[in-house]
């Protein structure tokens, strides 16, 4: 196994199985059913946040961005679905994940797209309050909504790219 | 039909989806993308027929319905691709078919809803006892189909006709 400075992956394996996480994923139905919640997760968010959006890019027009906002709790329970169902995939086979470009791809969107959501919550969304439901959204507002669906598209097409790679341990580019 | 799924297996398409690095993966992104936005739009309209986000106009939600279009586009034409890659995987699994029943089922109660609970509101009337339980069974579908997709990958009886 690799020296790595940062992530024991060994250490994180242990503690799954200590924990009976990795008894849950490695059951017969383990991965298929932790699956299923982790796309149902992203479908939620993508129905949600997704759809906010693309009307905060200007589609859907007569929809009032702050009542449509009401959706956002909905994604919020999609991503802890999927961050739950990701963090089990992620003990029971950690260096499969950790030292996969895919999935370090799909970490740094998911950081990105967190970054993007504070920088709008910050800077703009006060200025959607006044917005009657016909409304244009400010040019900002459109390009936090274009980042993030970006974002949450790129999250799940690295994700589908995960299985592609089977990374040995000298894939880890920090370790020595 | 056994000899029909092996001639397929022996297509140039076919050969190239299961071969070639990148055609399966393209495919895999554009079906995930595909039915994120078919099922993601079908899941906000449901929700809005359920009562929430309630200030919004509910017959304005019919704005979503051309990305669910191209989600469903893009679903069919990369799931093509994908049946084309391994068309035994999945025409020899009946929840291959139940899959397509859950969101064809699904995507027919999203049309019901656009046609009765969509003019009722715009009329100003509150949505009714049946309609919410049109969407409640919308979101039941939708989110069967997903996990009819995910069980795919685990439940084949066979990859080719050669196994």
């Amino acid at each position: 196994m690799p020296n790595d400075p940062i992530f024991d992956v060994v250490g994180i394996a242990v503690w799954a199985i200590e924990v009976g996480i990795y008894d849950v994923m490695y059951s017969p139905w383990g991965w298929t059913v932790v699956e299923i919640v982790h796309f149902t997760g992203l479908c939620l968010l993508l129905g949600t946040v997704g759809m906010f959006d693309l009307r905060m890019m200007g589609f859907a027009p007569g929809l009032s961005l702050p009542a449509l906002h009401k959706l956002v709790p909905f994604g919020v329970l999609g991503f802890c679905l999927s961050v739950a169902s990701g963090f089990m995939f992620v003990v029971s086979a950690p260096d499969q994940y950790i030292y996969n470009p895919a999935w370090q791809t799909k970490m740094a969107l998911l950081g990105l797209a967190g970054l993007n959501m504070v920088l709008f919550y910050l800077t703009t969304s006060r200025r959607l309050q006044a917005l009657g439901p016909d409304d244009p959204p400010p040019f900002a507002a459109r390009l936090f909504a274009f980042a993030s669906l970006t974002c949450w598209l790129g999250v799940i097409a690295a994700g589908r790219v995960i299985t592609a790679f089977r990374p040995p341990f000298f894939w880890c580019a920090w370790c020595s | 039909m056994m000899d029909a799924l092996a001639w397929i297996e022996q297509t140039r398409l076919s050969v190239f989806v299961r071969e070639d690095f990148y055609a399966y993966f393209v495919l895999l992104i554009g079906h995930a993308w595909g039915m994120a936005f078919l099922v993601g739009g079908g899941v906000a309209v449901s929700l809005r027929v359920l009562g929430v986000a309630s200030g919004t106009r509910m017959e304005r939600f019919r704005g979503f319905f051309p990305f669910m279009w191209f989600g469903a586009a893009l679903a069919l034409v990369s799931g093509l691709g994908l049946l084309a890659g391994y068309p035994a995987k999945a025409l020899t699994n009946w929840i291959f078919a139940l899959k397509f029943a859950c969101l064809i089922g699904a995507a027919l109660l999203v049309r019901r809803m656009a046609r009765q609970a969509f003019p009722a509101a715009a009329r100003g009337e509150p949505t009714s006892a049946g309609s919410r339980l049109t969407a409640a069974a919308a979101l039941a579908l939708w989110f069967s189909g997903v996990a009819c997709g995910k069980l795919l990958l685990y439940t084949n009886q066979m990859l080719l006709t050669t196994d």
